[in-house]
């Protein structure tokens, strides 16, 4: 991709920005004139209209915005505690292969386990850790999301510690290299790739299982919880405010973690 | 010899691990027991969850424990399953078609990032009341849970073939025909079960989620309803586990598929 | 390579206590001395103590509301705990004013049978329908352009249920039985007392007077419920919120099917015979008038086929009838009102609870 010539990458940044832009746009005006409530064979009570769900963002902005904090609270915490602590996991299970990799088996096989399955399971468990509701709900909540974000990341960074390029363990032995020097000269550079793998997957993860975990927290606050109490009340355009703020916060992370993962990466690619 | 041994190590690690866990877990339950009211709802032990899987006392309906687990893992799993083959279809149809056509790609490539981003699983409510029926949205939303990471990593397999092979390809005339089925789709095999295998887990997850919204059955309106008391507790821990194991069990067939349809792949993997 | 034990056992020793830790977080609350109230203490007293603590609990999600009206009636916030479906909250004093149904969660705190937690006559409740701010709980609703074009069948459905429930209420052991037999979730025993729970609430008005019309529509007890709800639910969809406070009793409910019924001999010319009727909540005596007219037949006898769905959830009863899942609901007046607010038509045909359910109890010194 790299080697692309100056004139021709321009050329294709502009269809490559304006093709999906143009589709997103007809997407919106099937929306907006009710022929996509045609296709699919939908009401605009339950599929509002874009230009109802805006009114209502617009109204209830400060409310949107009190839930969407306790939302990305929860997400970034627990993406950023998890993701340290499967970092520390792999360094650990790199550091003693022969039981870490055991480790990492039982370890991944929560990624298995159904978020909706782990989200009671921790209100119950923290319900003693404090008077205050909010707080032992936001306890529980960042606890979901990082127990899921440490699984993926302790998998990926492990691979990133040990797939390491042919011969360049044997390389550095050769020189006489102690470990520690092996393990932050050769293992750390070489995982970086794979963090980004995990937090591509961890990212938008974050913030769904964020949501989900709101459902069973005892505090009534949060983007989720706010669909759902919403829908029981059947104010769908309203749920459809709470959803568009849903799928900002998680395009707003993930671009956010391109251009990290871009400057970090430059000079690999 | 020696690799056997590797192996008898290596599984007796895993083990060891494991036993930790259920200590550990155990030890959790010992002190819920003593400090909570009802600890069953917290922490119970394993071994009141195994009595409770063969406890013939009737739970609700007419049914035991495990009768009830069972007859609704049915009816979820099916569902899961019909979803997951058509996002399946639907993902790789759609990498065929941005891997052919370039605009497909250039309009697609962004809204497949964006895909992940939508709160499908907090939309869920909503998904029901445009689709007006619970099995449906439990098959609308397992296939989209499904389709993104199957579409994104078979077109990541598309992708990693080789300039050289393609001109190899052309060099000898080959029909369109051949350069699929010789070269471009065994290619993204091992790619496609990458995403096979990350949304299996997920396929099932949606459907269990989608079965809470109502209370026509299924292993989330079972776990939704334990969780309210409405049954026996040890109901939700069984679908807990159940679901664990399901998950679990659906990566490694996923993984089992994958060796029966490409043996030759594993040697350089 | 001793070193290494050394190693391994302290990694163990750490993960094991980063997992732990939460459980151990409590100790320190054990040694809190929690005050109840007496016996002769005022209403306004307690809930005045309770909301100033910030532990008056209840389950959100349409429920709070009168809740909301009494805190308001004593100069209260209108903030409360959200309340688990368990009364774990309220044993370990979490929660000081806990929401009750007296036909769920009151039986569960005073009886001790299995789940109950045994308090007997330590506890004490506040009644919402001594202190003016009850609201109409379970109804039975459809779709106004259902029953427009389907009179007969409502009119059938209305006559069969009531039946029900006039056989339930009198004979409160058996119609216990036949929902535990219909798959209910909870013990014979709660089963039973909530039987008893809720005949009170089928033949009480807010007032206390006895109601022998099953499922009358009391036009007062409704509108005093519109009033709360007009106050207490909030709507953030300003649109939905304008159409809230317009409401009027006749975009609500229309008694005409109700008293055709009552006035009728059972003889109706259904128009669709195959029925289905969504529940608020699980399977449970709440709704034993369906389960009994289900098993004794009078569904049959006024030619329909009813097949009963249960709640529970987390779909709304109005979304599922609105969107033809289902042909009749059960529901509150005030999850009505925010549906009909938010778009649907909706209309209320019968008045099956005469009073509110719902009571806060507490504790006795």
């Amino acid at each position: 991709m790299s080697d692309r010539k100056e004139f021709s990458l321009n050329k294709n940044m502009i269809s490559t920005a304006v093709y999906p832009i143009f589709f997103g746009l007809f997407i919106l005006l099937l929306w907006e004139t009710e022929a996509l409530h045609k296709i699919i064979d939908a009401d605009t009570f339950t599929l509002p209209v874009p230009s109802r769900i805006i009114g209502i963002i617009a109204e209830n902005l400060p409310s949107i915005l009190k839930n969407t904090k306790a939302t990305v609270q929860v997400a970034v915490g627990g993406l950023v505690l998890g993701s340290l602590l499967g970092y520390l996991l792999a360094m650990i299970a790199t550091a003693f292969p022969k039981w870490g990799k055991g480790g990492l088996t039982i370890v991944s096989a929560f990624n298995a386990v159904p978020v909706i399955a782990i989200a009671p399971i921790m209100t119950n468990l923290t319900k003693d850790f404090s008077r205050d509701p909010n707080l032992r709900s936001m306890l529980a909540k960042t606890l979901v999301v990082m127990l899921l974000c440490t699984v993926s990341m302790s998998i990926n960074a492990f691979r990133g510690f040990n797939e390491l390029k042919p011969f360049s363990e044997d390389l550095m032995k050769s020189i006489a290299a102690k470990p520690a020097s092996v393990f932050f000269k050769l293992r750390v550079p070489n995982s970086v790739p794979y963090i980004f793998t995990a937090l591509r997957v961890s990212v938008p993860g974050s913030v769904i299982f964020a949501m989900v975990s709101e459902y069973f927290a005892e505090y009534i606050i949060g983007v989720g919880r706010q669909i759902r109490e919403n829908i029981v009340l059947a104010q769908y355009a309203t749920a459809w405010a709470y959803i568009a703020a849903a799928f900002v916060i998680g395009v707003t992370m993930y671009i956010i973690l391109l251009i990290f993962e871009n400057i970090l990466l430059r000079g690999r690619r | 010899m020696t690799i056997n041994r590797k192996k008898a190590s290596e599984r007796l690690v895993t083990l060891v691990w494991g036993l930790g866990l259920i200590g550990l877990w155990e030890i959790g339950a010992t002190v819920v027991e003593n400090t909570k009211r009802s600890p069953q709802n917290v922490l119970p032990h394993l071994y009141q969850i195994i009595q409770s899987v063969f406890s013939t006392a009737m739970v609700s309906n007419k049914q035991t424990a495990l009768q009830i687990v069972l007859s609704n893992a049915g009816l979820t799993l099916y569902r899961a399953g019909i979803g997951f083959l058509i996002g399946i279809a639907v993902g790789f149809l759609l990498a065929l078609l941005m891997q052919r056509f370039v605009p497909i790609e250039k309009i697609a490539f962004p809204y497949l990032m964006m895909i992940q981003m939508i709160p499908i699983l907090g939309m869920a409510p909503i998904v029901l009341a445009i689709t007006k029926d619970i099995d449906k949205s439990r098959i609308v939303i397992a296939a989209i849970l499904t389709f993104y990471p199957v579409a994104t990593n078979t077109l990541a397999g598309f992708k990693s073939v080789e300039k050289e092979k393609y001109e190899l390809m052309h060099s000898i005339a080959a029909t369109d025909r051949q350069l699929y089925t010789k070269l471009l789709i065994p290619a993204c095999i091992p790619y496609f079960f990458t995403g096979l295998k990350i949304s299996a887990p997920m396929a099932i997850t949606a459907s269990i989620l989608v079965d809470t919204l109502q209370g026509g059955g299924g292993l989330g309106c079972m776990l939704s309803q334990s969780l309210k008391h409405a049954m026996s507790i040890y109901v939700f821990w069984q679908i807990v586990f159940l679901s664990a194991i399901v998950g679990i069990l659906s990566y490694q067939l996923m993984a089992l598929i994958e060796k029966i349809v490409s043996p030759y792949e594993r040697a350089g993997a | 390579m001793n070193k290494k034990i050394w190693f391994k056992t302290a990694f163990i020793l750490i993960v094991f206590a980063l997992a732990v830790s939460p459980l151990f977080a409590s100790g320190s609350q054990e040694d809190m001395v929690t005050t109840y109230y007496d016996a002769d203490a005022s209403v306004e007293s307690i809930v005045v103590d309770a909301a100033t603590k910030g532990q008056v609990g209840n389950w959100g999600i349409g429920n709070e509301y009168e809740i909301q009206a009494l805190l308001t009636k004593y100069g209260q916030p209108t903030t409360y705990l959200s309340q688990a479906f368990d009364m774990d909250g309220f044993d370990d004093d979490s929660i000081l004013l806990a929401s009750a149904m007296t036909y769920n969660e009151l039986g569960l705190v005073k009886n001790s049978y299995d789940g109950g937690y045994g308090y007997g006559d330590t506890v004490s409740y506040i009644d919402m329908n001594d202190e003016g701010v009850a609201m109409l709980e379970d109804n039975i609703f459809c779709n106004a352009e259902f029953a427009a074009e389907n009179p007969e069948t409502v009119k059938a459905f209305v006559y069969a249920s009531m039946k029900g429930w006039e056989y339930a209420c009198a004979n409160v052991e058996e119609a216990a039985e036949i929902v535990y037999n219909y798959g209910s979730s909870v013990s014979a025993e709660h089963q039973l007392y909530m039987a008893g729970e809720i005949k009170k609430l089928v033949e009480t008005d807010t007032k206390g007077n006895t109601v022998t019309e099953y499922g009358k529509i009391d036009k007062e007890a409704v509108l005093q419920s519109m009033e709360l709800a007009k106050t207490y639910v909030k709507l953030e969809d300003s649109v939905a919120a304008e159409n809230l406070s317009n409401l009027t009793i006749g975009d609500l409910v229309d008694s005409s099917y109700w008293e055709a019924a009552a006035a009728s001999n059972g003889d109706f010319d259904v128009e669709k015979s195959e029925i289905t009727v969504q529940l608020k909540w699980l399977p449970q005596a709440q709704f034993m008038g369906y389960y009994v007219a289900l098993d004794k037949g009078y569904y049959d006898e006024v030619g329909l086929d009813v097949t009963v769905v249960p709640g529970g959830g987390d779909i709304g009863e109005t979304t599922a009838v609105y969107t033809g899942q289902v042909d009749f609901g059960v529901t509150w007046i005030a999850n009505l009102m925010a549906a009909n607010a938010g778009g649907m038509d909706l209309i209320e045909v019968a008045q099956v609870f005469q009073r509110s359910g719902i009571v806060l109890v507490y504790k006795l010194n």
